[in-house]
């Protein structure tokens, strides 16, 4: 029973993401462009989940590892002669690298504290980048960036892109039903516990910033891909805030919650923003609507009635 | 007056005083932040849009009077007390329901308002730079120390300061309110066991810690083009200026807008380029070694 | 096997624990018992880690553990629950234990294995021993008191331990759920042949499955003796049993 369920969710899958394949041929390129950004947004609020959502973790500036693995790429190959690839692997590196750097200076503080000081350090990094023009374009960011010729047209980037998120998205899941995830969703439930059945709490939690702040280097690298360009605003601590939002809007623990949140932020913020200057302002009713009445987000509210369903379709037979 | 210059080049010094009066207006909005955060509990993204609205409201206030010294100062007293209106509304139709979840919910709550806010000031001022005179009396420059040149209107924000700082120690200390305030922080199921009504407290310095949001905005308004987006450096800002001083403690706001104000005027002028990493560095610093502010927290 | 040597604790001034002494022999059973605010809490929270000490030193199978981190004293293979249910609330009741066995086997660094197919054996077994296997697909916030304090239990053994601490195990729980987890604690105790340090306030069940007693008052304990020395002296009568019992021997 329990596997054909199982089978049965997976279908879905397959049959979504043969729909994302098949998307390019028919459907016009601004809506391409549009895909690839909700796709890699998603990947963005996903990453950030595993630490929010399963790990408890207050990551107040997460955008800082995405800009940061996007000046990465951008850097290398604009300003280097290496290889492209090599800026490829070198963005989520860096972002990974960095993550581990900030963790080890944040790690100590518990909560709001932890996201003080990230906030602090993240702006600290967000000022160089601003006001580095020489090296990083300061407030300009970095236009036209030459990325390889295969990825170049819209349809090469969507692919890119797509694929790129497949496979993290997967991975993610991987990680978060392997029994580390197991671990961070304890130690996001009752640190002092965990500590106690002999989890080294700080390590795990550690090691979870590294997968977060390497995933983010991922969506980062592949913004370059379908965008060309970095600006600093990609790690000003408002765009923080605002993934933190697509990690509510969908769901935060849910996997595929953050997703769904950020096509729903950025479908907002296009198709709003057509009729009314003041989408801001519907994102911001919807959000309050959501915090009052979905408090586990959208998707959160949806498994639940679907288990609540099929809890009460059981009793009935049983 | 050659003895200070000889301690002290008068470049460094009018820097000093630039900071100072910085300081003035980031202690006064982040005292009312302290106050929310250490009664209430709520990491109040939103204050930064009730700063900007307060200098909205001022330059409204000051327009109307057609930028006549009557003007500014009905303006400096008419936008506190709209700004705290505006929260009044806030937080007995939101906020209130919701004190007793998550701070990251609440965060996200407060974000989701400052978006509707931010929506709003562009509807009612619409998305143009406005610019509040600075009022007759304070226009020029005095000389400090025999021969350093500064604006009048920075001299009266460093007069207006302290002043805000006593009134501020009256309340929290002389004050009925301000001494239940001060055990709701420590202890609220206590302070609701005596026959308090909490709710009532909470939406009171709540509506306090607002109305000097709203101050700050007012005072900052003749000195900077008030503009959308104002809000978003200033919160952060106010953010970092909180935590570096002990959240919830007022006396930590001050010490940590010092420090915030000081190393941002002096630090454009060791090196102009980098000049604003350096109030960042040094909230790293102070984390680094008192990761829980300067002074006792009362979380 | 475990040997707290006067060890002190102080909170701001106040203290907690005040040269407190304990010596708990391989396969035995020990009570400790107290008023409320004794400090027993407080000397459990201080050998497993949770806590330093301010002066004394515990010792485990001779070796020094005082001050070690819990995750560290946990792989002594000691394990404790807790008086307040301190349970992972948002997880099943199976992936509760499920955490514990994964860490005590050294698994929780693994990243790509699903957890849903690892020690499940190991886990089943233990809800098995508690009685908690119907319910093993609730989530854990929804248990009733008296099984989340089960499962309090059923966290603690899947550190696979030979030194168990209760906190209070029955604390709140009903006559009949009282009863069964009597009949646990001797399991455990007859079976796998832990050494069990509990606390507890039922005096009827601390002398049913007590081999022996230690008595803490105002931080201090004033003594460690077998059953029946502990209810006979005048001490004990006087500070916690009121003066009302009467000696049986
Ligand atoms: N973290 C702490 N900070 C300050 N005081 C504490 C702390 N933990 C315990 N105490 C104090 O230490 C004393 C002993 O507490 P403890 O919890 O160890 O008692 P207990 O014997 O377990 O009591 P009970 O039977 O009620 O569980 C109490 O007065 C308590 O208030
Ligand atoms: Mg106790």
């Amino acid at each position: 029973m329990a596997g054909r369920a199982g089978q049965k969710k997976y279908i879905n899958l397959y049959i979504a993401i043969a729909i994302l394949l098949l998307f390019p041929l028919f459907l016009p390129r601004f809506y391409i462009y549009l895909i690839s950004i909700i796709l890699l947004y998603g990947l963005l609020a996903t990453s950030l989940n595993i630490v929010l959502g399963y790990g408890g973790i207050f990551q107040f500036h997460h955008a800082v590892f995405y800009g940061v693995g996007a000046y990465g790429i951008a850097l290398v190959l604009t300003k280097t002669g290496f290889p492209p690839w090599i800026g490829f692997i070198i963005g989520p590196l860096i972002s990974a690298a960095l993550s581990l750097i900030m963790g080890l200076i944040c790690i100590r503080l518990s909560k709001l504290y932890f996201g003080m000081l990230q906030i602090s350090l993240g702006s600290l990094v967000w000022a160089i980048v601003y006001r580095w023009y020489s090296f990083t374009g300061g407030d300009d960011g970095i236009h036209g960036i030459p990325i390889p010729e295969l990825l170049q047209s819209p349809n090469g980037a969507y692919y890119f892109t797509l694929i790129i998120t497949v496979i993290s998205m997967w991975l993610m899941y991987k990680i978060i039903k392997s029994p580390f995830g197991s671990v961070l969703q304890g130690i996001r439930d009752n640190p002092v516990r965990s500590e106690m059945i002999g989890v080294n709490v700080k390590k795990h939690q550690l090691l979870g910033l590294v997968i977060a702040g390497f995933f983010a280097g991922v969506a980062g690298m592949v913004f370059v891909v379908v965008d060309n360009t970095v600006f600093p605003d990609m790690m000003f601590w408002t765009f923080s805030l605002e993934v933190l939002i697509m990690c509510l809007l969908g769901g935060w623990f849910s996997f595929l919650g953050p997703m769904l949140g950020a096509a729903v932020v950025v479908a907002l913020r296009t198709f709003v923003s057509t009729f009314t200057v003041y989408w801001a302002l519907v994102l911001g009713i919807i959000m309050i609507l959501v915090i009052f009445f979905l408090p586990n987000g959208i998707l959160g509210y949806v498994e639940e009635i679907i288990k609540r369903r099929s809890q009460t379709g059981s009793t009935i037979k049983g | 007056m050659d003895f200070i210059y000889s301690i002290i080049s008068p470049q460094v010094l009018s820097q000093i005083l630039v900071g100072l009066s910085r300081t003035v207006i980031l202690f006064i909005v982040s005292s009312g932040m302290s106050l929310i955060l250490g009664v209430l509990r709520i990491p109040n993204v939103a204050h930064g849009s009730l700063y900007m609205i307060g200098a909205y409201m001022a330059f409204s206030v000051s327009h109307f009077f057609g930028g006549s010294d009557i003007g500014f100062w009905l303006a400096l007293i008419g936008a506190p007390l709209g700004v705290a209106l505006v929260s009044l509304v806030a937080e007995r139709g939101l906020f209130q329901y919701l004190y007793e979840r998550e701070h990251l919910m609440l965060l996200l709550l407060t974000f989701a308002v400052s978006l509707v806010f931010g929506d709003l000031v562009k509807i009612v001022w619409g998305a143009a730079y406005k610019s509040v005179p600075v009022p007759q009396v304070f226009q020029g420059f005095v000389l400090l120390f025999g021969n350093l040149p500064f604006p009048r209107y920075n001299t009266f924000l460093l007069v207006i300061g302290p002043l805000v700082a006593i009134v501020l120690w009256l309340i929290v200390n002389k004050t009925k309110i301000g001494k239940i305030s001060r055990a709701a922080a420590v202890d609220r199921e206590m302070v609701g066991a005596v026959g308090i009504n909490v709710s009532w407290v909470f939406g009171i310095v709540f509506v306090i810690g607002c109305l000097l949001a709203g101050l700050g905005g007012a005072l900052v308004s003749p000195t900077v083009s008030v503009t959308l987006g104002m809000d978003h450096t200033l919160i952060i800002e106010t953010f970092l200026i909180v935590t570096i001083g002990g959240l919830g403690n007022i006396w930590g706001a001050l010490l940590g807008a010092l420090i915030f104000g000081l190393t941002q005027s002096l630090g454009i002028l060791i090196w102009p380029q980098f000049g604003i990493i350096f109030p960042y560095a040094a909230v790293v610093v102070v984390l680094l070694f008192r990761p829980t502010g300067l002074l006792k927290s009362t979380w | 096997m475990l040997r707290v040597e006067s060890v002190t604790k102080s909170f701001s001034g106040f203290m907690a624990v005040k040269n407190a002494n304990l010596d708990v022999q391989q396969g035995e059973i020990v009570a400790v018992i107290g008023p409320n605010g004794a400090g027993k809490t407080t000397l459990f929270n201080l050998i497993t880690g949770i806590l330093k000490p301010d002066n004394g030193r515990v010792f485990f199978k001779d070796e020094d553990i005082t001050g070690l981190p819990p995750y560290e004293v946990c792989k002594k293979r000691i394990s404790r629950s807790f008086q307040i249910v301190n349970v992972f609330p948002r997880l099943t009741v199976f992936e509760n234990v499920q955490v514990s066995v994964l860490s005590q086997k050294k698994k929780t660094w693994n990243l790509f294995t699903p957890s849903n197919r690892l020690v499940v054996e190991e886990t089943v077994e233990i809800l098995n021993n508690v009685g908690l296997i119907d319910k093993k697909d609730r989530t854990s916030a929804l248990l009733s008191h008296g099984d989340r304090k089960l499962l309090e239990i059923a966290i603690a053994l899947g550190g696979n331990p030979e030194f168990l601490i209760l906190d209070e195990p029955t604390a709140g729980m009903s006559p009949e759920e009282t009863s069964r987890c009597i009949d646990l604690i001797k399991q455990l105790s007859d079976k796998l042949g832990l050494t069990i340090l509990f606390c507890e306030h039922d005096m009827e069940l601390v002398f049913a499955i007590a081999q022996r007693i230690m008595v803490m008052v105002r931080g201090t304990t004033i003594i460690q003796d077998t059953c029946n020395e502990v209810r006979c002296c005048k001490e004990v009568q006087d500070a916690y049993l009121g003066g009302s019992e009467v000696c049986s021997v």
